[in-house]
């Protein structure tokens, strides 16, 4: 009996549908799925040599340098309207397993983070890291519908558009009729 | 005479890393973007129409862009001695704004970057898109 319970679990293991870390298209123009290995950098640094300690502590781009040596800038996490530094800040100067979608339009490749892991076997984090620190710093439940829809309740957002309005060109005005 | 030192030493340390691309430089005149929207085409991208929207993505901590009028897409990292290029309070001030800057572009892998010195003009929202295309995404 103990036998056949072991050989069941082990068959309910190995053919249970396993927990999805895998991208999901958002229809991008130029859309690709992918999943790869690579360095988290950060690009000034990269770029010009210019590295403060620990990628510059979440104040700037981050990006991922493939195994040809190819540089990725990762422009977007799995929040609405955020980029990806808080999810890839964790893991600067390690190498990681990068899963998302790479977009290619007017001759240019950029990449949106949907998971990320420490290669080659970490545990699989969604790239949504951005709502709990901006929860945390509003002082709201990351569940909240305010966490959930924080563009509409940043208080540097809110100011900006109080001021120069929605258009950007003026309090209160707005489109033609 | 510590700063040259340092500024030296800084240099020798750059070019035995053999640290990235040559830099450029150049003057770029065009329009303070979202980069995100632009590139991928999911929404309309541009102006005034777009504005909200891209105060929420530079806030969020997108990379913002600067298209040029040759459509031209440059992403800044730095501006004016500045290198927070998370949701940078200067950046957020001049959004969707037709700007003319001065600094180093560097191009790598198909990509061009932008470290900006200066600003050098500032025309705030010329393009005048909303009335054609409303208020992007949501419509409000």
């Amino acid at each position: 009996m103990k036998k056949f319970l072991l050989v069941s679990f082990a068959a309910a293991l190995l053919y249970a549908p396993q927990p999805s870390h895998a991208a999901q298209s958002w229809d991008l123009i130029g859309e690709e799925i992918v999943r790869f290995d690579a360095q988290v950098v950060d690009l000034l640094c990269e770029l010009i040599g210019d590295c403060p300690e620990n990628c510059g502590g979440g104040q700037r781009q981050l990006g991922l340098v493939n195994a040809e040596g190819k540089l990725i800038p990762v422009f977007k996490n799995a929040v609405p309207f955020a980029g990806a530094v808080v999810e890839l800040l964790d893991f600067c100067g390690k190498t990681v397993t990068a899963d998302g979608l790479f977009s290619t339009n007017r001759g240019t490749t950029i990449f949106s983070l949907q998971f990320v892991r420490e290669a080659p076997s970490g545990k699989w984090r969604k790239s949504n890291r951005f709502l709990r620190k901006w929860a945390e710093t509003n002082g709201v439940e990351v569940n909240s519908n305010a966490a959930k829809t924080w563009f509409r309740n940043d208080p540097r957002i809110k100011a900006l558009i109080a001021k120069d309005g929605k258009l950007g060109l003026g309090p209160g005005v707005l489109p033609a009729e | 005479m510590k700063s040259l030192f340092a500024t030296l030493a800084g240099a020798m340390i750059a070019l035995t890393l053999g640290a990235g691309p040559a830099a450029a430089r150049v003057t770029v005149t065009g329009e303070v973007i979202d980069s995100w929207c632009y590139l991928t085409e999911i929404m309309y991208p541009l102006g005034s129409a777009h504005h909200q929207c891209a105060i929420w993505c530079a806030a969020g901590g997108i990379p913002v862009g600067i298209l040029d009028d040759d459509g031209q897409v440059y992403i800044v990292l730095k501006i004016e001695g500045d290198s927070n290029s998370v949701a940078n309070p200067t950046v957020l001030d001049i959004q969707s704004h037709r700007v003319t800057v001065e600094g180093d572009a560097f191009e790598r892998d198909g990509i061009t970057y932008l470290t900006i010195d200066r600003v050098i003009n500032d025309e705030g929202i010329v393009n005048l898109t909303a009335d054609e295309y409303g208020i992007q995404p949501f419509g409000e």
